[in-house]
């Protein structure tokens, strides 16, 4: 899946037509300057020793200089925003979680105008554009109301907490774990008030998925048999619900999950640009305006991977919650 | 339901896929709300240069950042523009990429999905395999590399958008065609002599199409989503052009001053759109799909 995945990337930035050394120059520069440009970055050398470089610089975690400015390494700039994006999309899957699993197993357990308005919902949330959605709720809560910050990820002047034994770095980049580890209690208010808002717009955006998941799924399993025997036995509606129908239905949803994550990933670039987040999705934006092709790419295949990742934690985390897949 | 008889014999495009549409019966309301919505759009772009009380383009015609006045109904933007005749011009841009995109990978999703279900063997594995890799990844990653390479321009976007939901059609139409080319039908069909496009084509294809109509009506959301997204990071549509998302992205610039009609008649346009394809595909799916009731 990794390997595809980068090929894929590879194909995308090399195979086809485009050039990056020409988006770089003007139209007429020098073409002797092009040609040792197009040396410098070896993209003269024949196509599959192109793709074998590329792999084996991926292999030792080296994801290229930066094309643009002082030519630094990409996979350090990735990595010291890494933090902020995973801040951002691990609250909002929590949202996204609570509210659509919530909303939807409600709708499920009341049919009639309780469940059309589960759907209703479910639907508008869909189509609701995330930066939109953003928008109203800095309108609202920031500038009319004046209770939160409308962005960035500390207010000015705040500096992060810095976590280190000697030389040894402890810091995760994380301000609200950091901040707690530190016992810097301000600083978590401060972290978590600039959160609330991009958490909440990007994952009410992604809750729609889930409640619809919950819903169909929940309306399904609530005519199992074994629902209807646990009714039998006489307990509680309740129980038979949350504990019994919720439980078994949501197990598809675990394995969606790992497809959830790009779309939360995709709504966290545009999340991170509305809220002014320095994270691995302003990074990419900023990247593509400055023309910056290796930071691009580096930036893509740090994605792929990292995708590749959840998707394998989410099997490992299926097969531990549905016991029938370890067979 | 009748869906088992239904399932049974090869049936018309015309009874499978159109008549849902419009017969009494579950989802209905939502259908006829989508398409309300959808045909309200679609009128007033088309007619946009009749109805549209002023130049959407002309600056200076007004204050900059006016609030909404019997003058200016929907307001004016920071360069003096006309929010209304913007708003009624707005959609003309999106939608059209939005169109392009679904149809541009339509007609190479629906395909490639049927082939390769019905081939089966390492054709099939191959091309799932990239579908799916694809399928994994961000929409708005591959969209926004794929317009980095080629270049920022209203067809590169329509493309970019294309690609990424190619799998989309791809893995309906596959998981459809394993289901259906078992049935017992295609077996006789086969046996008196059907060749492999006339199998795909009069018996399979009638079967799976209502799916298409599902999977092309979320495309359309998704896609006026992305087109919106792309805008809003600089890769869309050129900024000159009168645009929801153009609109959207540089009208929250007036949002400190408490600007809320800067963005909100291009966000409701957006959100508005998405949303009837969106309740024309979930009405859809609840009509064929008995499930879902």
């Amino acid at each position: 899946m990794i390997m595809i995945l980068l090929s894929v990337v590879f194909v995308v930035m090399r195979v086809l037509p485009g050039n990056p050394v020409l988006l770089r120059f003007e139209k007429n520069a020098d073409p002797a300057l092009i040609a040792a440009y197009t040396h410098a970055l070896g993209l003269d050398k024949p196509l599959y020793m192109q793709y074998l470089d590329y792999l084996w610089n991926l292999v030792h975690g080296n994801l290229g200089l930066s094309m643009a400015g002082a030519f630094e390494p990409v996979g350090p700039q990735i990595l010291s925003r890494f933090p902020a994006t995973l801040e951002l999309t691990f609250y909002a899957f929590i949202v996204a979680v609570v509210v659509g699993v919530l909303m939807g197993a409600f709708g499920a357990r009341k049919p009639g105008v309780p469940d059309d308005t589960v759907k209703v919902f479910g639907i508008l949330i869909y189509a609701f554009p995330v930066f939109f959605l953003g928008m109203i709720l800095q309108l609202i809560f920031g500038i009319w109301l004046h209770w939160l910050p409308v962005g960035g990820r500390l207010d000015p002047g705040v500096v992060p907490t810095n976590l280190s034994i000697g030389s040894v770095q402890l810091a995760t980049g994380l301000y609200t774990i950091d901040s707690l580890l530190s016992g810097n209690l301000a600083e978590f208010v401060d972290a978590v008030r600039h959160l609330i808002l991009p958490a909440m717009a990007l994952g009410l955006v992604i809750s729609g998925v889930f409640v619809r998941m919950t819903r169909t799924n929940m309306m399904e399993t609530m005519r199992a048999d074994f629902v209807t025997a646990a009714r039998a036995r006489g307990l509680k509606e309740r129980t038979v619900v949350y504990s019994y129908a919720l439980r078994n239905a949501l197990l598809p949803i675990v394995t969606i999950m790992g497809l959830q994550f790009a779309l939360l990933l995709s709504g966290a670039i545009l999340t991170e640009t509305e809220f002014n987040i320095l994270g691995v999705g302003t990074y990419l934006v900023d990247r593509i305006n400055f023309r910056d092709y290796t930071a691009v790419q580096g930036t893509v295949v740090f994605l792929a991977i990292l995708i590749s990742t959840v998707s394998l934690i989410v099997d490992i985390l299926y097969a531990y919650l549905d016991p029938r897949v370890r067979l | 339901m009748k869906s088992s008889a239904r399932q049974a014999q090869p049936v018309s495009i015309m009874h499978h896929v159109i008549s849902p549409l419009f017969g009494k019966g579950h989802g209905r309301a939502l259908v006829v709300f989508g398409f309300a919505i959808v045909i309200f759009i679609a009128v007033m772009s088309i007619s946009a240069p009749y109805i549209s009380p002023h130049d959407p383009t002309l600056i200076g015609l007004g204050p900059a950042n006016s609030a909404p006045s019997y003058q200016f109904p929907f307001g004016t933007d920071q360069y003096g523009r006309d929010l209304l005749s913007r708003t009624i011009w707005g959609g003309r841009f999106i939608m059209q990429v939005a169109v392009a995109a679904v149809a541009i990978c339509m007609a190479i999703g629906v395909p490639i999905g049927l082939v390769s279900a019905y081939t089966g063997g390492n054709v099939d594995r191959t091309a799932s395999l990239i579908m799916d890799s694809i399928y994994a990844f961000p929409s708005l990653v591959l969209a926004i590399m794929i317009i980095s390479v080629f270049g920022v321009t209203i067809v590169n976007e329509a493309l970019a958008i294309a690609v990424v939901y190619i799998p989309s059609y791809f893995r309906v139409i596959r998981s459809q065609v394993l289901a259906v080319k078992e049935m017992a039908y295609v077996d006789a069909a086969k046996s008196v002599g059907a060749g492999v496009p006339s199998v795909l084509l009069k018996y399979i294809w009638p079967n799976v199409a209502s799916s298409v109509v599902v999977v092309a009506t979320v495309n359309f959301a998704d896609s006026i989503l992305t087109t919106a997204g792309l805008d809003f990071i600089g890769l869309g549509l050129p900024v000159t052009l009168p645009d929801w998302g153009i609109d959207l992205t540089y009208g929250r610039q007036a949002l400190p001053i408490g600007a809320w009609w800067t963005i909100a008649f291009s966000g409701l346009m957006i959100l508005l759109a998405a949303l009837g394809f969106s309740l024309i595909s979930e009405g859809y799916a609840e009509r064929t799909n008995p499930k879902l009731r």
